[in-house]
């Protein structure tokens, strides 16, 4: 856009006037996918928000019987209950409750009253660390191999990426985890078999740590991106556009590059945005067998030990996760196939 | 841009088509300068220029079921000239656009006869080879524009693409040149035209868009595969006349598919008249308008009398008496 912009300023100023107007256009086009966004999202996360908070009230948990044990007396049960501020009217609770979190603050653990942002962001960089390698992986190899079977659709080939692709996406990432273990870290002894290092500490450790869990997490989103790109391409293929891109002499390169993938994309694109979250929060195994104390882990460890704020606070996070990255991939999309954005 | 064409096909064989009728009254001059323009319209073309396109006893063969679906179409088009193929839909006129065009439908083969696209016979081309005969050499528009776009770009980054990629021009000079295209095909506002998305145009503003990125590299032929059948009849006379005016103006060949005799009567100086793969009468215009010989050509001429508009005004005109029908039917004669 800038440099349109800047050669137009050299011709005419006309031309200045237009291609602002084309910048304007544009520029409206992100706002308006913006703004559909926010409109959805945000009562999901007032929704989401309220309902999460209920569920103190629904579950009948209170940090005395944490703290205090089956044998307290009502007398202490109530001073607690007090300290915690858990006598107040429910909706006054849900008040500050919520202006807290729209400040970061997500209150104090029950079971030994550190504060819980912190306890997450530290299991976050782990499991953030984690899955986005895995996602890495899965959308270079997916991509690859999607776009791979669907140019060379019917062959042997097309056929034995498909039957991997099934083969790996009905294998659990606990057994491929530990079979990665075994091999490579027990095995082979190349990488550590679990824990995890900081990437303040080095790159390479970091990386080498969270190289198997990866490995096994994304497995499954690989299958789910090369399936839908290779369905997604393969119906492209079949646009009459791709008929009138070839009658316009355009090479079979450009056609695939700019035509069919553009217009294919969408569905393993719609499919990474709800595979991101999920990633988070369903790598409780995978954390558990790689020893690593990541987000997943503390979700489960929280409410085993019934810690209200603390699921409250994972639940908060996740939708926080969820939203941001659908609205990145409704933002791409938009960008990618505008007709998409049209109606719906 | 001077165009080198080899003549290895000199052509006497194309019966003297009647030059063809001057394109009715277009107004502004297509400001895009014409790629050394051939004689055509007035004066009889030369009879030793090359055909630039030589479609000479093709047959298409039904793979799946062996089955032969065209039986042996042949006609020549010099520069400038256009040609009509007439027929009902399964007649074999638009698998034989395809097999000009190299783009057959799987399991479709040409199994007889040659094609030649300015002298080169197509059956030798390497894919390389086709993606540069294509759109700089022939190019071709279709019946429901809409979906042979990219609904994911800009019609007007479309039509610069092609620019781009056959011209060598620079982005800058491919989108100054893609606007001028776009008021050659009569676009009213360019400007607005060239940042849309097909979903935002009409039918008939994307006919012209299509045409536009066909004829973006200066082909020499057009194939026009009923290119007009799902705009309604003012849009189509509008591109009809486009059809016509770059004919007029760049010399460009026409090869104009159609079910409908009235379109290719109002275009083309020859035609072929095809029903089940076989081509039943060839000839000039005229002449197969006004002497049918074969038994099917007649038939759809009575059709078109029996159900047409002038059939439906002449009767109205006896009902009514001389009075006011002869009126309107002298003002609709106008308009057409």
């Amino acid at each position: 856009m800038a440099v349109s912009t800047a050669d137009h300023a050299a011709v005419a100023d006309p031309g200045v006037a237009l291609a602002a107007a084309r910048a304007r256009r544009a520029a409206g086009r992100v706002l308006v996918t913006l703004a559909r966004s926010v409109a959805i999202f945000v009562p999901v996360f007032l929704v989401a928000t309220f309902l999460t908070f209920a569920l103190r009230a629904l579950s009948g948990l209170s940090p005395a019987s944490i703290q205090l044990g089956e044998s307290a007396t009502p007398d202490a049960v109530a001073r607690i209950e007090h300290q915690w501020g858990l006598d107040r009217p429910f909706l006054a609770q849900y008040w500050s409750w919520f202006t807290d979190i729209l400040h970061g603050q997500l209150g104090a653990s029950w079971s030994n009253g550190t504060n819980i942002a912190e306890l997450i962001s530290n299991g976050l960089a782990i499991s953030l660390s984690v899955v986005t390698l895995a996602l890495i992986i899965g959308v270079v190899f997916g991509f690859g191999l999607g776009t791979l079977a669907a140019v060379r659709r019917t062959t042997w080939i097309d056929r034995a990426i498909t039957g991997f692709l099934t083969v790996f996406s009905v294998m659990p990432p606990f057994v491929v985890g530990i079979v990665l273990v075994t091999v490579f870290a027990v095995g082979l002894g190349w990488l550590p078999a679990a824990g995890y290092v900081p990437a303040s500490v080095g790159t390479w450790p970091w990386f080498t740590h969270i190289l198997l869990p990866a490995l096994a997490l994304s497995l499954d989103p690989m299958a789910d991106v090369a399936r839908q790109l290779r369905s997604g391409l393969i119906a492209s293929y079949q646009e009459n556009y791709v008929t009138g891109a070839i009658v316009r002499g355009l090479s079979p390169r450009r056609i695939f590059f700019r035509h069919v993938l553009r217009n294919g994309v969408g569905p393993a694109l719609s499919v990474l945005g709800w595979r991101f979250p999920t990633l988070i929060g369903g790598s409780v195994v995978t954390e558990w067998i790689f020893g690593l104390q990541g987000f997943g882990r503390f979700a489960n460890d929280s409410a085993q030990a019934g810690d209200v704020p603390a699921v409250q606070g994972v639940l908060v996070v996740s939708i926080v996760l969820v939203v941001t990255f659908n609205l990145i991939v409704n933002i791409v999309l938009g960008r990618v196939t505008p007709a998409s954005q049209r109606g719906v | 841009m001077t165009r080198t064409r080899s003549n290895a096909t000199v052509t006497a064989t194309v019966p003297a088509a009647r030059p063809a009728d001057p394109p009715a009254a277009h107004s502004p001059a297509v400001d895009v300068p014409a790629v050394d323009p051939p004689a055509v319209g007035s004066g009889d073309p030369p009879a030793a220029q090359a055909a630039v396109l030589a479609v000479r006893d093709v047959r298409i063969r039904d793979d799946v079921n062996d089955r032969e679906i065209v039986h042996g179409v042949s006609f020549e088009l010099r520069p400038g000239r256009a040609v009509g193929i007439v027929g009902e839909s399964g007649s074999g006129k638009t698998l034989t656009c395809r097999a000009i065009l190299g783009i057959l439908p799987a399991h479709f083969a040409v199994a007889g006869g040659s094609i030649e696209i300015a002298g080169r016979d197509i059956a030798r081309l390497t894919t390389p080879q086709w993606t540069d005969l294509r759109g700089s050499t022939i190019s071709a528009v279709f019946q429901d524009p809409a979906s042979y776009l990219n609904p994911s770009l800009k019609v007007g980054v479309q039509i610069a693409e092609v620019i781009q990629v056959k011209s060598g021009l620079r982005r800058r000079d491919a989108r100054r040149r893609a606007l001028e295209l776009l008021t050659a095909v009569h676009l009213r506002d360019p400007e607005l035209v060239y940042d849309q998305y097909t979903y935002e145009l009409s039918g008939g503003m994307l006919q012209r868009v299509l045409i536009a990125t066909a004829i973006a590299a200066d082909p020499q032929v057009l194939i026009a595969d009923e290119a007009t059948t799902a705009l309604d009849v003012t849009v189509q006379a509008e591109i009809l006349d486009l059809l016509a005016d770059l004919r007029e103006r760049r010399g460009l060949a026409l090869v104009v598919v159609s079910h409908d005799l009235a379109v290719v009567a109002q275009v083309c100086d020859e035609v072929l008249v095809m029903r089940a793969g076989e081509v039943v009468e060839h000839g000039a215009t005229a002449d197969v308008l006004y002497h049918p010989r074969h038994e099917y050509t007649r038939l759809l001429i009575a059709e078109h009398e029996q159900y047409g508009l002038d059939r439906y005004l002449a009767d109205t005109d006896t009902d009514t008496g001389a009075g006011g029908g002869g009126e309107q039917r002298k003002e609709l004669d106008g308009v057409r």
